[in-house]
């Protein structure tokens, strides 16, 4: 990989950081059923553009540490065919960090946008 | 390049082995539900394609093991620094007599003692199975007849596989090898030959039942002489039971030693989890060397 590539992929890594928290939470704001984490990927996969923003597999620690905070609640359930799957579900204290978020992220949108045209 | 799900999950575990055993299960369990569901996709799409071609295209889009390993760890240090629980080294006592409530002791034991009756069976099974599949060779069915034994020896391998996760705590496959589908019976056979895995395999059913018998009578000895150790100045104390016996002549220990003989039979059977413990080790890692390759 070339030493442009490396920051280029560093620099998508670290915007991601920030945009997954909030694009799960949304997500899982707007589900009416709790998601596993593979559904959650391919609802992403059909809505997003066609160059994937991020690997599927950076979801996963992003929910985790979502429910350690107590913005999502999780339970196991067992699946018929293969492992069991960990379905996620928002609670009360996601939907108020949610909607301070999407203030923070329109705010964020309206500054980066003004500087970037100059 | 994978060829399966499980030698993804190991790659993802080498990458995390500094980290937080925990952190490291939850990243296993992520990906297995993950690439499991995939998986599950990709071969409904594509029911003929192979499960390497399919495999790369899900890692393509869930993230090398690098990748996915350093997402945890980012996460990680960005979220609980102040949770970290440090993995305090056990006392000396603790890693002397903590392996009577280790729960990998009770397994390897447990182990043990099925692979008794198991290494029989298997023996039986392979080498009958062995004997017939080259007799038969002359004969029409003889082909078909060595095919069928040496996916019921996969099969068995698979099974025993489950067995030794469970009690010896190594992770085994939870699946059937891909099997490719249109092959005549002569290519399958010359694919079953081919694979190494299907020898060692059989080599590991036969290799089964001396062990079995090994490892039965090693811990039955051991386990059953350190209690009697244990129990015979009990007798004597309480009951007035001699220790041995010679013409209607009892003989008595010295009232001292019993207490000296006790700690004795305790220390061995101490020695003996330990063993146990260590044969499972040493066991669980010769079983996916063969089983697994």
């Amino acid at each position: 990989m070339t030493e442009l590539g490396a920051q280029t992929k560093k620099f998508q890594k670290e915007l991601n950081s920030g945009t997954s928290s909030l694009i799960l939470l949304s997500v899982l704001s707007r589900s009416k059923e709790p998601m596993y984490g593979y559904q959650i990927a391919k609802l992403l996969e059909e809505s997003g553009p066609d160059i994937p923003m991020m690997k599927q597999g950076t979801l996963y620690p992003v929910l985790r540490s979502l429910e350690e905070n107590s913005l999502l609640e999780s339970t196991v359930e067992p699946s018929v065919s293969g492992p069991p799957r960990r379905y996620y579900k928002i609670t009360k204290d996601g939907r108020a960090a949610l909607e301070e978020w999407l203030e923070i992220w329109k705010q964020t949108k309206k500054f980066v946008d003004a500087n970037l045209k100059g | 390049m994978f060829n399966s799900v499980e030698e993804y999950l190991d790659a993802l575990q080498d990458e995390m082995k500094d980290a937080d055993p925990a952190l490291a299960q939850d990243a296993q369990a992520d990906a297995r539900e993950h690439l499991s569901l995939a998986l599950d996709a990709a071969r409904e799409k594509a029911p003929d394609g192979s499960e390497a071609d399919a495999l790369k295209s899900i890692v393509e889009e869930y993230g090398t093991p690098e990748e996915t390993a350093s997402a945890y760890r980012e996460i990680e240090r960005r979220t609980s620094p102040s949770l970290k629980r440090d993995s305090k080294p056990k006392s000396i006592w603790g890693r002397v007599f903590g392996v009577y409530v280790d729960p990998r002791t009770w397994g390897s034991l447990l182990f043990m003692f099925i692979t008794f009756v198991t290494g029989i069976i298997y023996f039986t099974w392979a080498v009958t199975g062995t004997m017939l599949s080259l007799s038969l060779m002359i004969l029409i069915i003889g082909a078909p007849f060595a095919i069928l034994f040496l996916l019921s020896v996969q099969g068995l391998a698979l099974l025993e596989g489950r067995l030794v996760e469970a009690l010896l705590g190594v992770r085994m496959p939870r699946r059937p090898l891909f099997a490719q589908p249109g092959l005549t019976w002569g290519e399958r056979l010359k694919a079953l030959i081919n694979d190494k895995h299907t020898w060692l395999s059989l080599l590991y059913f036969i290799l089964q039942m001396p062990l079995g018998v090994l490892y039965f009578s090693l811990m039955v000895t051991l386990i059953l002489f350190s209690l009697g150790v244990i129990i015979i100045p009990i007798g004597q104390w309480v009951f007035r039971f001699p220790t041995y016996q010679i013409n209607s002549v009892g003989y008595y220990l010295p009232v001292w030693s019993l207490l000296l003989i006790q700690l004795g039979g305790f220390l061995l059977l101490t020695l003996t989890m330990h063993l146990a413990r260590g044969i499972g080790w040493l066991h669980g890692r010769y079983a996916k060397a063969l089983l697994v390759s």
